[in-house]
């Protein structure tokens, strides 16, 4: 008898495919940030929650800013152009991302919205992601800096609550300082959340309503802009 | 929900070789999924299955690999598991960039994949 193995119609086969997902997006990116490098341009991301103060501190830059640099800012917004209003009423050119349903930016807008710019006229761009505490993390845009913007009027819990889109910051930011007595919110305990999960990150305690902390965010970001382009 | 974001490309993609290699019925996707990808496994099939509802891969079950995190320390050189973070309040353990050994910041080069590993189909 021949031992013999017969194919069943219904035979199932398997096939390697290594496909990712996130690289279509993480290629756009990397376009986006070459393109960025060939003009000298720096890009910086905002993210954080919805009412963290994400507009209010890219206002403030672009007024402590706007003299020494050429900025122009992309606001990502699901809906609205308040934000949009408020950022162009400082005379800074700017764009607005309506993501519409979308949770995150992606690079493949942030490239749409280098379109709308004079790249040969612009330093510095602040992309003001989605107010979202989660979704933007594993989507880069090209930035060379993630900053994360938190508030203490968010509670106590916001970094323990968030640990992932710290561990992709850059700069850490925590807005409304002016209100952390009120909040019952302890802005060292804050800090120390953050530097739990990554260590020497700079963390940056500001008021938006009171000034502090700004001068040393502009600082921060300045460098950024200077530093020179990794190859 | 940037689960639907990824999910909607994952469809695309393997819609696209079901119909390239004329493939009668779609078994099994297989995904990777790293431990630092931010990607809820429950929001990823609950998304699949609503998503490959009237198209020619309905009935087809995602499986989801978790791969673990890898951090390594330009600092005293460690390269392994990620030091977890007890005071989280989330539910599942979190992995940080804290470097277990000296405690410096520690780059992650584990965990951020998000990939189809391979598909099985009947012919």
């Amino acid at each position: 008898m021949i031992p013999t193995i017969q194919a069943s119609p219904e035979e199932t086969y398997d096939i390697e495919l290594e496909h990712s997902l996130l690289q279509a997006n993480a290629k756009i990116a990397e376009e986006n940030r070459k393109q960025l490098d060939s003009h000298d341009i720096t890009a910086i991301d905002f993210m954080g929650a919805i009412g963290s103060g994400k507009t209010t501190l890219i206002t403030r830059m672009t007024e402590k800013l706007g003299d020494q640099l050429k900025l122009a800012v992309f606001n990502g917004d699901a809906t609205t152009v308040d934000d949009f209003n408020l950022v162009a009423n400082n005379g800074v050119p700017t764009v607005q991302l309506a993501t519409v349903n979308g949770c995150h930016l992606d690079a493949n807008l942030v490239a749409k919205a280098l379109q709308k710019i004079d790249l040969e006229n612009t330093d510095l761009i602040f992309i003001e992601n989605i107010g979202n505490l989660i979704c933007p993390a594993e989507f880069p845009l090209g930035s060379r800096s993630r900053v994360v913007v938190v508030s203490v009027t968010e509670g106590p819990y916001m970094v323990k609550k968030h640990p992932h889109m710290f561990l992709g910051a850059d700069i850490v930011v925590i807005n409304k300082t002016d209100l952390a007595e009120a909040m019952g919110v302890k802005i060292s305990a804050l800090v120390q959340d953050v530097h739990s999960l990554k260590p020497d990150i700079k963390v940056i305690p500001t008021s938006c309503k009171t000034g502090a902390g700004l001068e040393e965010v502009a600082t921060a970001l300045l460098s950024t802009a200077n530093a020179p382009v990794h190859a | 929900m940037h689960e639907l974001s990824v999910v909607s490309g994952l469809v695309e993609s393997v819609l696209e070789f079901v119909e390239a290699r004329g493939i009668k019925k779609l078994a099994t996707v297989r995904l990777q999924v790293g431990e630092l990808a931010q990607l809820e496994e429950e929001q990823l099939r609950f998304c699949y299955t609503a998503m490959i509802e009237q198209t020619p891969i309905q009935g087809s079950t995602l499986d989801i690999e978790k791969i673990p995190a890898e951090v390594s320390c330009a600092h005293c050189s460690y390269q392994g598991s990620p030091k977890y973070w007890d005071g989280a309040l989330a539910g599942e353990r979190v992995p940080t960039l804290q470097c277990p050994t000296c405690g410096h910041v520690a780059q992650a080069v584990r965990g951020h994949e998000c990939a189809i590993k391979s598909i099985q189909y009947v012919a």
